[in-house]
């Protein structure tokens, strides 16, 4: 059985906002001395603030922040069944990406500061972070920064997750903290509307928070300062090379972008000549012709039939082949998959099968087409339809590589990673 | 939408959509509901487009009959 795990170092560069305070240290002073008090703006003035920045959701869906405090206010009452609550999404599913890891070690107050000057704007009393059990640091970082904060009010409660891919989905931590199994069910209404225990409930990733943080703190004139009119601020990047054999990726960089600056500014010159996989293993990949003018720009990326997602990049720097490394991860979101949905718990297998079957030479790219196009939109959360777009956008954006694989002109000598016996 | 699809049978009314975790392949919707539904290589219903007009008395009667209450017609 294959797994993917969360890397094994990370490195993390100092950056122009969220990680200004790299070489800080965690330490509330220290957050303190770098960003001053815990600004306490109105709701309105808040709204206002978040969406003059344009900030977007950073766990993958990129939904505009604004409206979600919106909705969330909008359905508040006084009554205790009615009080908003705030979740931290810290749990990071995704193995290939560390950005969240990175955040809440680096600055976990940046994120908790964020989270707290929501939930006073909105009257919420409940905060909840949650955390994945498989990046224990990260759970240990966050209980460190909450011992140092004050309540005043705020009751915080912290989550772990289980170390699952889908564990960090948004409804998955819903159903972990009502204390059941945290995996995806159908949700009718989003969470905003009606969330944790019917509440509306503002529940957003560890970087969305730290943005939401650090735009209450430096203003929206200084936040917009970077990135561009059209994207104001920055974006946290995961660039990692392909796990190995054991699952294993050995080093993770994490790094933030301005939006809008090039990708030639974080890549080297061997990734900029190699396949790019951007938003891990949901996300898409983009051709290498493509990587000398990509910018970290959603319409951009969209334009290239790519999309930024949690900002995970694989990089192929190291001449391995897309197609062997599609077929592996492929077979672990089908182990992943909760097994809740017929589509997913049935599809995520046969797709599998038939990556496997193109990484063996065989060419299964009809029943590949037939397959996405069948799991896509059929289950309670996104986890086939991320599947079905990064084995799609192997055939629609690799193109020559995948001929070349077929054919045998490409020089990967058809070593899919070894399965363990 | 075109004018073909209101001389047929009627303008879009409402969509069905699966819950997809108390699904169990049982194809009772197919049985009901054939232009709307048919069932993937695993049982599974696949929606084909929203429900018409005319379609509509069916299409709850789809719902209703579903023994794990996993289809549900929401208007439009």
């Amino acid at each position: 059985m294959r797994s993917v795990l969360p890397p094994a170092r990370l490195e993390v560069r100092r950056g122009p906002l969220l990680l200004s305070g790299v070489d800080d240290g965690p330490s509330l002073a220290a957050h303190r001395a770098r960003f001053g008090p815990l600004p306490t703006p109105d709701l309105a003035h808040l709204v206002d603030l978040v969406e003059s920045a344009a900030v977007r959701g950073r766990g993958g869906a990129g939904f505009p922040l604004a409206r979600k405090l919106r909705t969330v206010a909008r359905g508040r009452g006084r009554l205790p069944s009615r009080r908003p609550v705030v979740v931290v999404n810290a749990a990071e599913g995704e193995p290939v990406s560390a950005k969240d890891e990175a955040l809440v070690s680096v600055a976990p107050h940046l994120v908790l500061d964020g989270a707290e000057v929501a939930a006073r704007a909105l009257g919420a009393r409940d905060v909840h972070v949650v955390t994945s059990a498989d990046r224990p640091l990260v759970g240990r970082a966050v209980a460190q920064a909450l011992a140092e904060r004050r309540g005043d009010g705020l009751r915080w409660s912290t989550h772990e997750a289980e170390g699952r891919f889908v564990a960090g989905q948004a409804r998955a931590v819903l159903e972990l903290m009502d204390g059941r199994p945290g995996l995806p069910v159908t949700a009718w209404s989003p969470e905003a509307v009606d969330g944790h225990r019917g509440r509306p409930t503002l529940l957003s990733n560890a970087e969305s928070w730290a943005h939401l943080g650090a735009l209450v703190h430096v203003g929206g004139a200084a936040y917009a300062r970077l990135g561009t009119p059209d994207e104001p601020g920055t974006m946290l990047l995961t660039v990692t090379r392909p796990p190995g054999p054991d699952g294993r990726i050995a080093l993770a960089g994490v790094v933030e972008v301005e939006h809008g600056s090039r990708a030639r500014d974080v890549l080297d010159a061997d990734a900029l000549a190699a396949p790019l996989l951007v938003g891990g293993f949901h996300g898409t990949w983009v051709h290498p012709s493509a990587l000398r003018d990509l910018a970290w720009s959603q319409p951009h990326l969209r334009s290239l039939g790519a999309s930024l997602g949690a900002g995970a990049l694989v990089s192929l720097a190291d001449g391995s082949c897309p197609v062997g490394h599609t077929a592996a991860w492929t077979e672990f979101l089908a182990v992943e998959s909760a097994g809740r949905c017929g589509p997913c718990r049935n599809g995520l297998p046969a797709l599998a099968r038939a990556t496997d079957g193109l990484a063996r030479r065989v060419d299964t790219r009809p029943r590949i087409r037939e397959l996405t196009g069948l799991v896509t939109g059929r289950g309670a959360c996104a986890h086939p339809d991320g599947t079905a777009r990064l084995v799609g956008s192997m055939l629609t954006a690799l193109p020559d590589h995948v001929e070349d694989h077929l054919t045998g002109a490409c020089r990967c000598g058809v070593r899919v990673p070894a399965v363990v016996a | 939408m075109s004018a073909a699809s209101e001389r047929v049978g009627g303008a879009p009314a409402g969509t069905l959509r699966v819950d997809w975790p108390e699904c169990r392949a049982r194809g009772l919707c197919a049985e009901l509901l054939p232009e709307r539904i048919v069932l993937d290589e695993w049982g599974y219903p696949v929606v084909l487009g929203p429900v018409r007009d005319d379609e509509l008395g069916l299409a709850r009667e789809a719902a209703l009959a579903c023994p794990r209450r996993a289809l549900h017609l929401v208007k439009d």
